[in-house]
This record gives structure tokens, sequence and C-alpha cells, in this order.
């Protein structure tokens, strides 16, 4: 296929992908990251970052690959994507200085009519601001999700695209690539492009906060949030793939960064936002749902327990730990032993001065007196009832995502508690 | 939330306990004393807050390295004039701990700070007194914020009881003391408010973790489970073996309820356990009808 070529500056989680995904729809990319070991590892095909299938894509669509941690090598190409991923600090706001010497850089290695598009994240006003003529530069949205960016960056459900004026037709050469992914191409100002990113993540909030909120009340009152989020995802003003999943608050750096940027901004401008204020309340609170439980379930019969922990990562299929709730759990059972097993994230990721690192998960089980789930990897759904009730030595399982055999379990004797289910049934 | 000064922690080199007289403050140094930590109790016989000498004599009782427990207070401040006095009462120990500065203070403040209608409430909760008595206590915080230096830690309580406790107001303590003649028990409306009750030995311990920590910041002093002031009745005459009759009565307000997250307490202290309602009106009951000739 003939086509533009494509560059990605900045190579972690949202360049690599993206860079993947790009390839695989037959155009040539050029990868481009300063860092020369990781580039060199990329190369060996030691990809830094964990997604399912993308090992297996980039192996398959090498061809249209190259990486080089080579500015001069960005000058080939037609279109290049600054995808550097903004690193954000523990109050959610963004760290830009690094994105802003990156994109002076490539600006100074683009060819005299390459296309630079702003992938990363950037607070609404930051693209108009940058230093090239507007028909060369556009925003575009990245809706990546951990565990899932492979699909999200194939199969996108439509491209936001954000102009200096959208009723100026896209280059030809933008155009064509956007169009080999088939979906829907939505031209907007710069600003609204910016802000539709975070309007995204504050939907998916609102749900989730719904859910997390919903399921805390159903916990406390006998009901099952399990069969109410089937009835609301029927619901086609709610939607079946709706975000009603209940969790341990919002993890992961990305929607903490977009809810801290509408605080600011509203804070700059007056605008009303409370609701966002009260996301991020509700967030921490569920975030300390499994502390609640140990202590209430746990210490208060033995005050000497040891414990098991499953999972490190924030979420499934993914090595981030940004804003774990288990590691935010971790941090505060010092007092206790702990057996801790994640099937990528290794054991020294948690500080903790009395941490033993398990070899299986059935391991971080053995002469527990509780075991605690706190990343929903889907390994885990394999671990048997009858083996973790044998090789445990209480009988208090707190799996916040009920990604185990909870009747399994109550029938070998054990109590099982998951967010969002009766608190009785556990006992 | 509480931040821990002292990683590890060590007794206190001596405590001065401001207002050991009271239900409250004399709890606190009995704890201390029997865990062997060195205390002086000030009461208003030793300085007398409203008096005009009030914070020379506070700070000539002081010594280099004290830790510092604040209680005194004319409560429940229902009016103007118990408002003020409080005020004052605090700007004499402001002025003390100025001449004389200690290593560390700890004041006790009250759950009334915050607004009726925040629950569950935690240590973010906004300050928004409905009362003469919140707002003092509000106040209070302000006055020792601005004008303390040494590290300062504000401990807020919820209703508290206990054998000692000299107020009787609506709740565990005068029903106990109701059952135990065999008295009828009168409820507010059918007694639906739930609210979280602390027993006073559990405000000590706090206290003492908190000095030996050397503790700066916020924690509530609540035990995470609130009931139903029916419930607390029944539970009491049920103890006290005798048949009072638990009566209700019309209702003249909306029924309210109190919930705290106690996260941030699991957090300071993860080793600490409150006493559960049974255990504590048990020990309460016991402990009067001890004291009773």
């Amino acid at each position: 296929m003939s086509g533009p070529i494509v560059g990605f500056a900045g190579l972690t989680h949202l360049g690599l992908v993206s860079a993947v995904g790009t390839a695989s729809k037959g155009f040539r990319v050029v990868g481009y990251d300063g860092d020369s070991a990781r580039v060199h590892d990329i190369k060996a095909g030691k990809l830094p970052v964990v997604e399912p299938d993308l090992d297996e894509m980039a192996r398959e669509f090498a061809d249209n690959l190259s990486f080089t941690d080579r500015l001069s090598d960005l000058a080939q190409c037609d279109i290049v994507y600054i995808s550097t991923d903004v690193p954000t600090d523990d109050k959610g706001q963004s760290d830009l200085t690094s994105i802003n010497a990156s994109i002076g850089n490539v600006i100074a290695a683009l060819g005299p009519e390459a296309i630079l598009i702003i992938l990363c994240q950037v607070p609404p006003g930051f693209t108009r601001k940058l230093p090239l003529p507007t028909e060369r530069l556009y925003y575009q949205v990245e809706t990546l999700v951990f565990g899932r960016a492979v699909e999200r960056a194939t199969k996108p459900e439509r491209f936001i695209i954000g102009c200096a004026d959208p009723s100026y037709p896209l280059p030809p050469a933008y155009k064509t690539l956007l169009e080999a992914f088939g979906c829907p191409l939505l031209p907007m100002l710069y600003e609204s492009a910016e802000l539709a990113k975070i309007a995204i993540n504050c939907c998916l909030v609102a749900s989730v906060t719904v859910a997390n909120t919903l399921a805390e009340l159903s916990e406390r009152i006998g009901a099952d949030w399990s069969e109410i989020a089937p009835a609301l995802r029927l619901d086609r003003r709610i939607g079946q793939y709706s975000y009603l999943a209940p969790g341990l608050g919002i993890a992961g750096g990305n929607l903490e960064r977009d809810l801290a940027t509408v605080l600011r901004l509203s804070e700059q401008c007056g605008s009303e936002a409370s609701v966002i204020a009260a996301y991020l309340t509700n967030s921490k609170h569920r975030r300390d749902w499994a502390l609640r439980m140990v202590h209430r379930e746990v210490f208060g019969r033995k005050p000497d327990a040891s414990l098991g922990i499953l999972g490190l990562a924030y979420k499934e299929n993914t090595h981030s730990v940004k804003n774990s709730p288990s590691l935010a759990l971790i941090e505060n059972l010092h007092s206790w032993p702990i057996t801790v097993y994640d099937p990528v994230v290794p054991a020294s990721a948690a500080t903790h001065p009395k941490v033993t690192a398990a070899a299986s998960a059935l391991d971080a089980a053995r002469g527990a007196d509780a075991l605690i789930v706190m990343t929903p990897w889907p390994q885990f759904r394999d671990l048997r009832a009858a083996d973790i009730a044998a090789a445990m030595e209480g009988n208090v399982v707190i799996d916040p995502f009920g990604v185990l055999d909870g009747p399994g379990l109550r029938a070998a004797g054990m109590a099982h508690f998951v967010l969002g289910k009766p608190e009785r049934a556990g006992a | 939330m509480l931040e821990h000064l002292n990683k590890t922690a060590s007794v206190p080199q001596r405590v001065v306990v401001i207002g050991s007289g009271g239900f409250v403050g004399s709890a606190i140094a009995a704890r201390l004393a029997s865990q062997g930590v060195s205390v002086e109790g000030l009461t208003r016989k030793e300085v007398d807050l409203l008096a005009d000498d009030a914070a020379t004599r506070l700070a000539g009782r002081l010594k280099d390295g004290d830790s510092v427990v604040f209680v005194s207070a004319i409560a429940p401040a229902r009016n103007a004039a118990a408002l003020m006095q409080n005020l004052r009462m605090a700007e004499a120990v402001v002025k003390g701990l100025t001449a004389k500065a200690p290593d560390h203070v700890i004041y006790i403040s009250s759950d009334s700070v915050y607004a009726d209608d925040a629950s569950p409430v935690k240590e973010s909760s906004s300050c928004q007194p409905a009362t003469m008595h919140g707002m003092m206590h509000a106040a209070r915080e302000l006055v020792l914020k601005n004008e303390i230096k040494a590290p300062l830690a504000l401990l807020r309580p919820s209703l508290l009881y206990g054998a000692r406790d000299p107020h009787n107001g609506y709740g565990p303590n005068r029903f106990r003391r109701q059952a135990a003649k065999g008295e009828p028990i009168t409820l507010f409306g059918n007694g639906e408010e739930q609210r979280d009750h602390v027993f006073i030995d559990d405000v000590a311990e706090l206290v003492a973790l908190t000095l030996r920590h050397r503790s700066r910041g916020i924690l509530n002093i609540a035990t995470g489970v609130s009931m139903s002031f029916r419930t607390i009745a029944e539970k009491v005459v049920a103890l006290s073996g005798k048949s009072s009759d638990i009566d209700p009565s019309a209702r003249h307000n909306a029924v309210t309820h109190r919930h705290f997250d106690v996260t941030s307490c699991l957090k300071a202290f993860p080793r600490f356990r409150y006493t559960p309602l049974d255990e504590g009106l048990k020990r309460a009951a016991s402990e009067e009808s001890g004291a009773r000739p």
C-alpha cells in the first residue's frame, strides 16, 4: 500500500500501541524514542509494555515497522504523532515539561510539508499555542484503555480531530491515514477536541461512581449490584458497554488527570464543578474498601493475622501500578506479614517491612488467615475453591471483583466478600 | 488525617493535661499515668483559665519538652456568654503556650464542628457548625492552628459515655442511670436517630497514642458503628437486669442520623481497636455500680 509514512515520537504505552496499530493498517511507521535502551529492547522484540495481542501484532507487521533513537529519521515522515505519555503527580496534575521539550525537538526535525499531530494527554488550550502553521497542526483524541489498548487502537469507534478551523478539509495524507480505520471522522476546534477527551473520561467516571455508590448501598441493605447492572445495560439510555462494574475507586492516572483538569479550569473560569470533587471523594472512599473489610473481618478477631494478597497492578492485563489500590492497601498493612503474587508486577513493587514473594497464586494463599484479591487477573479465576480452602489457615476471602468461585468457597466453609454483594452473604 | 512525626512510638517526656478534673481530662490523665507517663494535671484550682493571670500561671507550670493536652471547656456552650468565655480560655492557653512553648499540643474538640448533614463524617468533611457549641470548638481550633507553633493534633470525639460522665445527657449515660433505678426511659420520638457512641477509655487511649507518635493533623474519635437510641436503651435495660419501660414521646424534630467513616483511624493507628458498645456499656455499668457506696 502506498500511503503516508507515519512517525510516532515517544514509545511508551501510547506511542508503541498506536505505532503497531497503524502498521497493522498497512502504513509504513517510524517509531522514535530518545531512550536508546528502550529502542534497543523494542527492536529485539522485548516490548516494554504488556497488552494482549501486542507482541503478536508487532511481529506480524514487523515489515512496516522501524524503530529509531535518531530524531532525524522522522524527517522522512508525512505525518508525525507526538505520542509520549504525559506523567502526572499525586494530585493528577500533568507535568508538561518533557512534552514541551519533545515537541520543540520534533518540530525542528519535521520535513517542510509534514503534519504534526498531538496525540498525548494535554489540557485544553495547549495545541493552539504551538509554534507551527495551523494547516500543519492537529490534535487527535486517544482513547486507549490499559489492558484493551490494541483493540482500541485498531478498531476505534471514531476519530476526534482538533483543528484550527474544522470547516477546512483535512490534509489528504492525514485523511488517507484516518480513513483506513473505517470509522467516523469528527473534526472540531482544537479546544473542543481537547475537552472531548476529558468529557469522555468524565462520563466514564460518572458511570463508575454511580456503580460504586450503589454497590456500597447494596452491600448494606442486602441487594446484589451484580443483579442490577445487567438490567441497566439493557436500558438504551445507559447502554451495554457502560462502566457499571464497581471497583476500588478510580486508578491508572488518566481519569484522575482529567478530573483535576476540569477542577482547575472551572476554578479559573468560575464554572460550577462540585460533582467532579464528589467523584474524587467517592473514589478515595471506595479505594479503602478492602482495608476496612480486613480490619472488620480479620484483625478484630485475630490481631496477629497473616495475609495473602493476589495482584499488585492497578488492573488486570497491565504492568502499570499507578495509583494501584493494591499498593495503597499494602501501605496500610505494615503491622502484619503479607505474601504477595502478581503475574507481571514483581513483589518488590510493594514497599512493606514483612513482604514475601509467592511463586504462584495458590502459594500466596498458603497459611494465610485471609486472602485478598486486589487485581482481577483472569488467571486467578482458575484457582479452585477447594484448593484455596485447603491452603489457607483462616476462612476469610476478600475478593472485591468477585473473580473467585464464590459458591465453591462458601461450600468449602469460607466467608467470601465481594463489592456490591450483600455483606451477610460473606458471613 | 494524622501525620506521625515520631516514626517509632515513644513515651512523651511529660504531659500537662489542662482540664484534668473533668470527665474526659481525668480519663486521659489516669490512662497516661497507668502507662507510666509523667502527668501534670491542671484543674481550675491550679490555673483558672478565666482569671487575669491565667497565661502566666499556665506558662509557669510548663517545662521544656512538655506535651500539652487541652481539654478544658465550659460545655455545652449554649449561649453567647459561654461562647465568649470558652474563647477567652483558649486565648489564655495560647498566650501561655506562646510564653513557654511545648513540644506537642493536642486539643480535644468535638464532632459538632461538622455540618449536621455530613454523613458519613470523615476528617475531610466541611466544618460548618450548626450549634454554638460546635462554633466554639471550630473557633478554638482556628485560634490554636493560627497561633501555636508546636505540632498540633485536633481530636474530634463523637458522643462519649462512661461511668463518670457528669452531664447525664440523652443517651447511654442517662439511660444507664435510669435503668439502674428501674425508672422508665423516655425516647425522643421512638429513638430512631442513629449515633456513634464512644467509650471514654478509647478517647484516653487514642490521646496516649497520639502523644507517643507526636502526631499532627485531625482525627475523629468514633467507632464507625452507629446505633439508634432505641437499640441503646434496649441494650442498657437488658444489662441492668431490671425492667424499665422504654417509652416513645412526641417527635418535635426530623430524624437525622450520623455515621462516621473511620478509615483514617485504621491508617493512623492500625493496631488500635475501639471498645464494642456492648462491652463498653457493661464496663460503664460495672464501674458506676462499683463507685456507688
